[in-house]
């Protein structure tokens, strides 16, 4: 059975479609990632798969519950996390627990069970009686996570969770869901950390309101199939760029970091006659190899062809 | 010189984004005169009487006659008995009971003194003042006109009262100044509370922080675009007093003018003050509030007068800069009161200011050190 | 119910967090109430009086004498010729002007009719109008007593005027209530308009919004902690009028809590009304403060009495639950009327009430748009 199931679903605001006919189904006990930029239209989505906003058209159910029809009951199915965290921070951890244990009807024993386990998950033994506000970004968004677990939902709604938190917590923080996961709960995280996406079984790609992709990323990787990337870095690499671009077997390149990414339209090109060529212009190549496609190669990709293909839409899966 | 006009111009752009901020300062003065200015009025008429006459005879209907015909009063009910006066009296639906007594006319017509009863619902002390006046007169008067009357004996020493500035004592030409002189106050505080608190809550107080920009320079640069929109509404709010409620001008426009600007600039820098003080918007709102509307709406002589109050509270209406511009207002308006006259009041304005604008540089000053 | 409890809770544990609740709700409201309770008269005592004794005789001392004597006027100085007084009444220093004319005494002395001359600053009209009363009633008593014993008063009307509730015409006593009144609209108003905006802006709401909290209960568990809060402010405020201003409670206590809490968690309502309709504390402050509290102030008969209002105008007044509250605690605490008398007023409140809380409910959305 599938988790959740999204038809068609579309938001406009007045004028401005922020989410426009996107469909995709997520399965249980998957880790699905939602990507994006900023304004790509993630956050509505996920704000109409909790119920939080009436989508304008289209149809979607969570946990086999239509969110448009029945959002009351969609909120009990589910656990939901967004980048400000939400606590109360005049609370303390324990105070906290307590509060969202509350509102979701758990009953002593309950609490008194999920409290031991989401202090564990969180790493809080020690700080119960800690306020909120003094704990650093990396508990609290342990903490937050713990609150919207607390109830057990199947179904777990992440909100660009990772958002300002050092790389350290974030690495705890998806081991956290990586458990969740293993325990059976369906995740659909949204991020635009690209290292994040990685760590997802499957992953949506969304664009201007789109779906430009979806798949494993292995799935949505193999666009390139046929494509291959290589690598180039140089000693001037503005101008191994535009050497690159100059030749007709390269389909585009783009800068990642110092180094330049090339991708071929053949596979007949080889890696020396590059290096030959870039060296007859008077570049110093260091380094050239042929490298796997990376989310952001993809990313990259499904923008470009996304704009160039307007307004006839972007490919979706 | 050139760092001031650079945050005033940060600022009016600010300003011009925030519309509902712009239309509130520059129209709702207006708006809140037209309303209030009618609403708030001492002048006691249309007093709700009711009338037990147990007389019923010619000579107690003219009298109740007297009563109506003064335009003070409204006959609102004839009662039977003293519970039912009672009953009216209670609910509000009368402020006043005339009883007069069985054999009222019979009494009057032969010469003999005839004791009528007016009943005053005496809460508002105010109101009851003068409807015992209104009352008090017309029974004279009556007396005097009754046939069986002694003729009137003059008596020996007489008042002839005589009202200046106001000689029909119309409260509107006392109430709306003082309105004025609230609701400048009470736009320019609220508006300036927020402006720094804000840019505390949103980061950007760090950039200015780090700017080469003077405090002084910078909190001057702030203040001239609210003076000014403060300026043009209370002109305005002036303007629709003298067109609305007939306001004189009987002083200098150019006294006014130095007054209301110096007035302002204490307004402005209180707001500021509040601002720097703060953590929060919530805090400023709730400080600026108790600091402007309730001392500039009870502390200020606006409606309650200064000289009733007890010693000590007279004291602390000392700081409260509407006293001053008060005085001054109406003396400008009403009296015509020369410049001279009122330096007292502009020096205490401009302390009040110096010291208001003074302390929000060294708040400020001192956060950036 | 057990979402409602854990709701309560949390309320209570943010509000013991707050650093500034101490002063919210114990300080403020006591030292308001007693500063406003002070200022908030309209009695006319101590009126300053400049006299222009022009005939310095024994006769104009003595005259001088009564008005020194009585409680209404403090003479502040005398000068010669009535020319003299204009600069006393344009800078405020006198209210009053007695001007004795030269032969005065004579004329007294002769059985001559002498003529005295009362100028007024009409600035304040009220005020004006009231020193005129006392004057006139000065100068009459102590003209009659100056009249031959033989000719004593003939017949007509005997006015005997009785004032009910408020004998004594203090002003305080009407005022106070009011006060009391305005105070708890203060508080709570301002308390509950921050209530969830502050959560919107945080970022809690949206959390809740997706649990399975009802919208009714998310009103109901602000309005409880904040009702409890009430409470607390009505004991307090309704103990300094009755203990330190001796407002008599002529009426029953129980009523007047009954009611009291009522009108708080009608205004709360209200707060929370604001704060729904609110995207951020600014926009909240600002349009309680200026479309709620503002027009509550003026038009809810707390300032001027409503029947001097333009009849437009008093028909605003009716959506003004101040209005009703005014006139219930001014009827228990003054006429000692009970529900009988006041149901009218209890039920157009608690209509209010239930008004604005199913409005909060319903622009409390769980959705947002």
């Amino acid at each position: 059975m599938n988790a959740i199931e999204v038809d068609r679903l579309s938001r406009k605001f007045g004028a401005f479609t922020a989410v426009d006919d996107v469909s995709f189904t997520v399965r249980q006990g998957e880790i699905f990632g939602f990507l994006g930029s900023n304004g790509a239209g993630k956050s509505t989505t996920i704000r109409m798969l909790c119920g939080l906003l009436r989508p304008t058209s289209g149809r979607a159910t969570v946990g086999g519950v239509d969110v448009a029809g029945d959002p009351e009951g969609v909120k009990r199915r589910i656990g939901y996390m967004s980048q400000r965290f939400s606590l109360y921070e005049l609370l303390t951890v324990d105070q906290n627990i307590t509060f969202w244990a509350g509102l979701y009807g758990l009953d002593r024993a309950r609490l008194a069970r999920r409290r031991e386990f989401v202090l564990d998950m969180a790493g809080l033994r020690g700080r119960e009686h800690t306020l909120a506000r003094d704990l650093s970004g990396g508990w609290r968004q342990r903490l937050a996570l713990g609150c919207a677990v607390l109830h057990e939902p199947p179904i777990l709604f992440l909100d660009e969770p990772t958002g300002g938190v050092d790389p350290l917590s974030r690495r705890q923080f998806w081991r956290l869901i990586d458990t969740l996961s293993a325990d059976g709960v369906t995740v659909l995280v949204t991020t635009h950390y690209l290292d994040e996406a990685e760590r997802c079984h499957r992953v949506a790609l969304i664009h201007g309101g789109r779906l430009a992709a979806i798949g494993s990323v292995d799935d949505v990787k193999s666009i390139f199939a046929g494509r291959p990337i290589i690598e180039v870095r140089a000693e001037q690499p503005v101008a191994a760029m535009s050497a690159l671009d100059a030749m007709p077997e390269v389909e585009k390149t783009s800068l990642f970091g110092t180094a330049v990414h090339a991708v071929l339209r053949t596979r007949a090109l080889s890696i020396e006659e590059v290096r030959t060529r870039l060296r007859a212009q008077g570049i110093t190549v260091e380094t050239i190899d042929v490298v796997p496609p990376s989310l952001e190669d993809v990313f990259l990709d499904v923008v470009d062809k996304a704009q160039n293909a307007r307004p006839s839409g972007g490919a979706a899966a | 010189m050139r760092t001031i006009l650079a945050v005033t111009r940060k600022e009016l752009r600010q300003i011009r984004r925030d519309r509902r901020t712009l239309l509130i300062m520059a129209f709702v003065p207006a708006l809140f005169l037209l309303v209030f200015g009618y609403a708030l009025n001492f002048d006691v008429r249309h007093v709700a009487l009711a009338v037990e006459d147990r007389d019923a005879s010619p000579e107690s209907r003219s009298l109740v006659s007297a009563f109506v015909n003064s335009g003070y009063f409204d006959f609102v009910a004839a009662v039977h008995s003293g519970a039912e006066a009672e009953r009216l009296l209670d609910r509000n639906d009368a402020r006043a009971v005339l009883v007069i007594p069985e054999g009222f006319g019979r009494t009057v017509t032969t010469g003999g003194t005839a004791p009528v009863q007016v009943i005053v619902n005496g809460d508002n002390a105010n109101t009851a003042t003068a409807v015992i006046g209104y009352a008090t007169s017309i029974l004279q008067t009556a007396s005097a006109g009754l046939p069986g009357a002694a003729t009137v004996q003059t008596l020996p020493v007489t008042m002839e009262p005589r009202v200046w500035y106001n000689p029909e004592l119309r409260s509107p030409l006392f109430l709306v100044p003082g309105l004025i002189a609230y609701l400048t106050m009470l736009m320019s505080v609220t508006s300036t509370a927020l402006s720094i608190v804000r840019e505390k809550e949103s980061g950007t107080i760090e950039q200015i922080r780090m700017a080469p920009v003077r405090t002084f320079p910078f909190i001057l640069g702030k203040t001239l675009p609210y003076f000014v929109i403060s300026l043009l509404s209370a002109a305005l709010v002036f303007l629709a007093s003298q067109a609305l409620f007939g306001l004189p001008m009987r002083g200098n426009w150019l006294t006014l003018t130095a007054m209301l600007s110096i007035y302002l600039l204490g307004a402005l820098g209180t707001g500021l003050l509040v601002s720097t003080i703060s953590e929060t918007q919530q805090v400023a709102f709730q400080i600026a509030l108790l600091v402007s509307l309730l001392p500039t709406l009870m502390l200020s002589g606006f409606i309650f007068p200064i000289a009733s109050m007890p010693a000590f509270l007279q004291g602390v209406t000392h700081v409260v800069p509407a006293r001053y511009f008060l005085i001054a207002l109406r003396g400008i308006v009403l009296k015509g009161t020369g410049a001279f006259q009122l330096l007292p009041e502009f020096g205490a304005l401009a302390a009040y200011a110096g010291v208001m604008l003074g302390l929000a540089s060294l708040r400020l000053a001192r956060e950036r050190a | 119910m057990g979402r409602l409890r854990v709701l309560i809770w949390k309320e209570f544990l943010e509000l013991r967090q707050n650093p500034h609740l101490f002063g919210i709700v114990i300080v403020a409201p006591i030292l308001q109430l007693t500063m406003l309770g002070y200022a908030a008269t309209t009695d006319v005592k101590d009126v300053p009086v400049v006299v222009a004794d022009g005939d310095r005789s024994s006769a104009s001392r003595e005259l001088v004498q009564r008005f020194e004597a009585s409680r209404n006027f403090t003479i502040i100085d005398t000068v010669t010729t009535v020319s003299e007084i204009g600069p006393y009444l344009e800078d405020g220093s006198a209210w009053l002007a007695l001007s004795i004319p030269a032969g005065y005494g004579a004329d007294v002395a002769a059985g001559r009719p002498a003529v005295l001359q009362v100028v007024a600053d009409g600035t304040d009209s009220n005020s004006t109008s009231a020193a005129l009363g006392y004057a006139t009633a000065l100068v009459g008593g102590y003209a009659r007593e100056l009249l031959p014993a033989a000719a004593g008063s003939a017949g007509g009307i005997d006015a005997r005027i009785r004032v009910w509730f408020n004998p004594e015409l203090e002003s305080r006593f009407f005022m106070i209530p009011g006060v009391l009144a305005l105070v708890l609209l203060l508080v709570t108003a301002n308390l509950a308009a921050m209530a969830i905006v502050r959560e919107k802006e945080v970022g809690t709401l949206e959390q809740l919004n997706v649990t399975p909290l009802r919208r009714w209960e998310l009103i109901v568990g602000k309005l409880l902690p904040y009702g409890l809060i009430g409470l607390i402010d009505i004991l307090l405020v309704t103990a300094v009028a009755v203990f330190w201003f001796e407002v008599p409670l002529r009426g029953s206590f129980g009523l007047l809590l009954a009611i009291s809490l009522l009108y708080v968690v009608s205004t709360l309502g209200l707060g929370l009304l604001v704060s729904t309709i609110s995207d951020t504390q600014q926009q909240a402050m600002m349009t309680a403060t200026f479309f709620f509290l503002m027009p509550m102030i003026y038009l809810s008969g707390f300032m001027t009495p409503i029947e001097n209002m333009p009849t437009v105008i008093q028909w605003i007044t009716y959506v003004i639950p101040l209005r009703y509250f005014l006139i219930i605690v001014r009827g228990i605490f003054l006429k000692g009327v009970g529900i009988e008398v006041l149901w009218p007023q209890v039920a157009a409140l608690a209509t209010w009430g239930l008004a604005v809380i199913a409005l909060a409910v319903m622009r409390s959305s769980k959705r947002l748009n």
